[in-house]
């Protein structure tokens, strides 16, 4: 049982917050169900596109309502489109969000890290010490690592052999190295059993690193190193990188001993399942996942280091009044993507204030769609729409799909523009840039 | 964490429901949930004692999983391996796949520990049952339920790579410390076609699968399985040999055609 006592600081931001809201209601603003939710306060603890979506839509449909953005980083650098950064084809800059729009709208930010919660006192505290009560809390922390968990890949492994599975440093990093191969080097990426983010990440990353070799390197491979055997969107992969790239990358599934039981980093090193030894002159390791660290200091999590959700509302089966969005949720079959996220977010601000007005939640479905770029004028697509039925998350029966395999080159060029058009209309609502 | 809040009408009330369960009991004990294996009538018809040993066997599976065709299964029964008292045979059964038998496997004591690890198929969300007997005819059950899902970004891959057919794997340890069982990992290419797919043309392929499998090590068995169509394709088994055991481990497949394939791997000595 955490507790922490109310900072007089926080008494007043929240007084103040209280008064600024009820004021805004007073003042004709449309309002959620014709109800002022002023004075009540939600948190968000996340500011990716689960967490800056929530708050914007929250505050977009009920102005009274006290919202708080929690989030370290004043600007954001999104998991989509850093594959096309590594392929030399978008500056990191462009990757970038900030929360200004977020502001204007009314949504107080809170530039720091949440470390603990205290579900009990509806409480949480942040990284300086303060603390932020609640009445409801939404958590998009994203994953976190599982370091150690592979053998030889931990903190310090990742400075040599870079996971680059969440933008910044080690983005940069990989990049940095790609640069600096010679022509005629092995990239070599190990991909995670599932779950995990994003799965066509790997697949998109290996043909962004192809497409910079072909440009650049035209000698050198691409091995991609898999512990599972099927994966996202495969027969479009496979077709894709054959089309592009010919021969130069190999991809090597569980059953043809493509799982990593240990990584030298040092060496550059990995060692699979049946003692096969391969050596890379740029190693990519994405590592094991698990939820973001403070949904374990929620006690959300469960024994599988994801976080189990009611399915209409997305409300902690464990812990009542935190709601939990994007990656770190047991969602399936909804995938582990920014879109998912991006959805999940209105279905759940909706849910949200449905309860505080005392109200049932409304029928939710979500949908996703994922772009991934083979080549600059070849993108493949996956869609689909979910829904509750019989009391789990399922697919529609139905609908979305996958691209058709061996479409024209003009229909793989379009998707390759629906996929920068994808990427803008997203940012765009979930920042409010592009 | 939240803490537990009890009041006195929490309290009167969970003696209500306390007695009402009671009641209920007594008066219909058929309806009473009975445990998966009772449930199911292969599993059952294996059963003759009324009650198995329930607290032995431990089977790690992912609760939750995105890919229902190849599910990581471990079984680790708590007993021991010794000459005269082992595990004999072990069942595994998937209560909701169109053909329940999932694999048999028959364990000398020369296996050292009654623990393996393999990959099945499982048809949807369901219990995935197994049955252990030991030499002298106890028998031993444990359950988990499995939620299968078909992720958004998964699609089904339904591609083989003919060039590998039966090419075997074997994994054992380089060293021993004493007393230290030596863990063997084992893995074939192949399709494991369970009769149920259909080709691109619509066609039924016909069911093709491996039915067996065999460990010697210096001529003495250690482990034999028979696999039936949930076993996933390409066949991993991960079993152990029993401390002290050195020498040369032979390894046998054996398809339903008739076709075999073979490994060996050297134990070293302790």
């Amino acid at each position: 049982m955490k507790k922490f006592s109310l900072s007089r600081r926080e008494a007043l931001k929240r007084m103040g917050a209280v008064g600024v809201g009820a004021f805004l209601a007073a003042g004709g603003l449309p309002v959620y169900g014709n109800r002022s939710h002023g004075g009540q306060r939600v948190a968000v603890i996340g500011g990716g596109f689960g967490g800056a979506t929530a708050a914007k839509y929250l505050k977009r449909l009920s102005p009274g309502l006290d919202v708080v953005l929690v989030e370290p980083q004043k600007r954001y650098y999104t998991c989509p489109f850093t594959n096309l950064y590594l392929g030399g084809m978008r500056e990191f800059e462009t990757l970038g969000h900030d929360y200004r729009e977020l502001s204007r709208l009314g949504v107080r930010i809170v530039s720091q890290t949440a470390v603990d919660v205290d579900a009990e006192g509806r409480r949480l505290r942040l990284a300086d010490g303060d603390s932020l009560s609640w009445d409801r809390l939404i958590l998009s922390p994203g994953i976190d690592f599982r370091w150690g968990e592979l053998e030889g890949y931990g903190r310090e492994a990742a400075d040599k052999a870079p996971h680059a599975w969440k933008p910044g440093p080690q983005s940069r990093l990989l990049r940095r190295q790609l640069l600096e191969m010679p022509d005629g080097g092995t990239f070599v990426l190990v991909a995670p059993d599932n779950p995990f983010r994003c799965p066509p990440g790997p697949y998109e990353r290996v043909s962004m690193v192809a497409h910079y070799f072909k440009t650049h390197k035209p000698r050198s491979k691409v091995l991609l190193l898999d512990a599972k055997d099927n994966f996202s969107k495969q027969g479009l992969f496979l077709e894709g990188w054959k089309e592009n790239y010919g021969d130069m990358i190999e991809w090597v599934g569980r059953s043809n001993d493509g799982r990593v039981v240990r990584v030298n980093a040092d060496k550059l090193e990995v060692e699979t399942e049946f003692g096969e030894i391969h050596r890379a002159n740029v190693l990519n390791v994405v590592p094991p996942q698990k939820a973001g660290f403070i949904a374990d200091r929620a006690g959300v999590t469960d024994e599988s280091g994801w976080v189990p959700v009611q399915p209409r509302t997305f409300e902690s089966k464990q812990v009542p009044g935190i709601y939990v969005i994007g990656d770190a949720t047991q969602a399936a079959p909804m995938p582990k993507s920014g879109f998912v996220a991006n959805t999940q977010a209105k279905v759940t601000a909706r849910a949200i204030l449905a309860d505080l007005a005392g109200e049932e939640p409304p029928e939710p479905t979500w949908t996703n769609t994922c772009y991934s770029v083979i080549a600059p004028d070849w993108g493949i697509t996956v869609a689909g729409v979910y829904e509750v039925h019989d009391g789990e998350l399922r697919e529609v029966p139905g609908s979305g799909g996958v691209s058709p395999m061996g479409a024209a080159a003009d229909f793989r060029k379009r998707e390759a523009a629906y996929a920068e058009a994808w990427y803008a209309a997203i940012a765009q609502d979930t920042w409010g840039s592009r | 964490m939240r803490k537990p809040r009890f009041s006195r009408f929490h309290f009167n009330l969970s003696i209500v429901v306390a007695s009402a369960a009671w009641l209920f009991a007594a008066a219909a004990p058929a309806v009473a949930q009975r445990a998966p294996w009772e449930r199911m009538e292969a599993a059952a018809k294996l059963l003759d004692v009324a009650a198995p040993k329930t607290d032995a066997i431990r089977l790690d599976l992912p609760a939750v999983t995105q890919d229902g065709s190849a599910v990581p299964l471990t079984v680790t029964i708590d007993h021991p391996m010794t000459a005269d008292h082992y595990i004999e045979s072990l069942h595994l059964f998937a209560s909701g796949n169109p053909s329940p038998e999932v694999a048999e496997f028959s364990f000398s004591p020369l296996a050292g520990e009654a623990r393996l690890s393999t990959r099945i198929r499982l048809d949807g969300t369901q219990n995935v049952i197994a049955l252990a007997r030991t030499n002298r005819g106890e028998w031993l059950a444990g359950a988990r339920e499995v939620r299968v899902t078909v992720s958004g970004c998964l699609t089904q891959a339904g591609a083989f790579d003919g060039d590998d057919f039966m090419r075997t794997r074997v994994r054992a340890p380089n060293r021993l410390r004493r007393g230290e069982a030596a863990e063997i990992r084992t893995l074939i290419n192949h399709p494991m076609e369970t009769g149920l797919r259909k080709d691109a043309d619509g066609q039924a392929v016909p069911e093709r699968i491996l039915t067996e499998f065999r460990a010697r090590v210096a001529g003495q068995p250690v482990i034999h399985a028979k696999f039936h169509r949930a076993v996933a394709a390409n066949p991993y088994l991960l079993f152990h040999v029993a401390p002290g055991q050195a020498g040369t481990l032979d390894l046998e497949w054996t398809e339903d055609t008739g076709k075999t394939a073979t490994a060996t791997a050297e134990i070293p000595a302790a």
